[in-house]
């Protein structure tokens, strides 16, 4: 069984894996980080499995935990450190999640997304979030609270 | 959706690591994984079973978009979200960024390649249609050194078809320098925002130093066999100015002509329609690019 060598969210680690074992069960079950979530059948449409690969948001579904091997990841637990991001904390502010279960996906591409597109339009955000299904709030609040994010993000420099 | 059971796992750090590796495995029973975007869900449901997966991420010789000259060479593991940035591809090459910058979503865009892209030919795609609207050429590599290009037009077989062998592997897809006044364009409309085309059209076309057009090609993506040229449409926009009779005579005669399919995202009659449209504003851009 192949070693990997990766780092998620910070902590090093050396793990024995299956060739077969997707990385987001990997992530999941062996690591136990289970913030990062499975939305759907593992189909790769509903974008709640979205962590960053070498900071770029990818969805961990469609990824063998062996192409993780030498890579640096982050899941939504390290999105925040000790206290929430303001991508967070605008989530929050704005109701933006109900049952909470896509709300990971989103933050890590979002955060990428504000990290390329630090005054994005409304537009601009909904063709971000294509890759992202909620089913419970119609989107209205995610905009907005990715818009004030960009807000917030702007004005701490 | 899990894998069956996968014997190897290797990364090669070259092409020739790469086809080294494959020619171990009986035909089919290894594969190239470029950005996965597809394979892994192929692999996911058991449609493919390979016995070792050869990833191809670690071999740098096979990344990167460089102009010479005008000529345009794009590496077989380029993904979509550099060609979509990429500030050089303009006018003749404009239809990549158009196709690249609406593949999927921001995920996918992240990690699919345009090399993977062409390789699994799937059925509607956005990537074939445009190579093969701008004559790209497939250049091929083979385990016993041969390597050879293809044009677009033998390359692309029919769905999940091509005329790469097991044992080849694509360096990259590169075009010549294109001649003065050529522009290029691709749209598509799919059931919700950057999905999978129901119909997309491409078209590049030539204009002389009067304005009118002396070349022109057209390729469809959603058709029930792939991504296909339509020849009966380019020959109307030859020798017009884009006008926009001559672009809907054009487009009308491939609608009327196309094997259209009716399924739960269009019926026929819409899609002929939908290659009607976007083929008026699809061509009308083309133009308006080749003019500069």
């Amino acid at each position: 069984m192949p070693v990997i060598n990766v780092t998620v969210n910070g902590t090093r680690y050396e793990e024995n894996v299956s060739e077969r074992l997707l990385l987001v069960d990997f992530l999941r079950d062996q690591l136990a980080l289970t913030g990062t979530h499975v939305g759907c059948t593992y189909e790769g449409v509903c974008g709640a499995c979205t962590i960053h690969l070498d900071g770029e948001a990818v969805k961990s579904c469609l990824m063998l935990a062996v192409q993780a091997d030498g890579h640096t990841l982050t899941t939504i637990e390290g999105l925040g450190g000790d206290k929430l991001s303001p991508l967070q904390q605008a989530f929050t502010d704005n109701h933006s999640l109900h049952c909470g279960f896509c709300t990971p996906g989103i933050l890590m591409n979002m955060s990428e997304f504000l990290r390329d597109n630090p005054d994005p339009s409304d537009d601009e955000i909904r063709r971000g979030l294509v890759g992202n299904l909620c089913r419970c709030t119609g989107y209205v609040h995610i905009v907005r609270a990715v818009r004030e994010a960009a807000r917030v993000m702007r004005e701490q420099g | 959706m899990f894998p069956a059971r996968i014997q190897e796992y290797l990364r090669p750090r070259s092409v020739a690591e790469a086809l080294a590796a494959i020619t171990r495995y009986d035909a089919g029973d290894a594969i190239f994984l470029a950005g996965g975007q597809s394979a892994m869900q192929a692999i996911k449901s058991r449609m493919l079973r390979p016995q070792c997966v050869v990833d191809l991420q670690g071999i740098a010789e096979l990344k990167g978009v460089s102009v010479s000259n005008g000529a345009l060479t794009i590496g077989a593991m380029t993904r979509y979200v550099e060609i979509a940035g990429h500030g050089q591809l303009d006018g003749a090459f404009a239809a990549l960024r158009d196709a690249t910058s609406h593949v999927g979503d921001r995920q996918v865009r992240n990690r699919g390649t345009i090399g993977g892209s062409v390789c699994w030919n799937y059925v509607a795609a956005c990537t074939p249609t445009v190579v093969l609207a701008l004559a790209g050429a497939m250049n091929l590599a083979a385990a016993d050194g041969s390597q050879r290009s293809v044009a677009a037009d033998d390359f692309f077989l029919g769905p999940l078809e091509t005329a790469r062998r097991d044992d080849e592997i694509l360096l990259s897809v590169s075009w010549p320098a294109p001649p003065p006044r050529t522009g290029s364009a691709y749209k598509k409309w799919g059931l919700v925002t950057d999905a999978l085309p129901v119909i997309g059209v491409a078209v590049t076309v030539t204009l002389d130093a009067a304005g009118q057009c002396s070349a022109a090609r057209i390729a469809l993506a959603g058709l029930a066999d792939g991504a296909q040229r339509g020849k009966l449409g380019e020959a109307k926009l030859v020798g017009s100015r884009g006008e926009t009779a001559a672009i809907d005579a054009a487009m009308g005669a491939i609608a009327d002509a196309a094997d259209a399919h009716s399924d739960m995202s269009a019926d026929a009659d819409y899609r002929k329609q939908l290659i009607r449209s976007l083929g008026r504003e699809v061509a009308t851009r083309a133009f308006d690019r080749a003019r500069g």
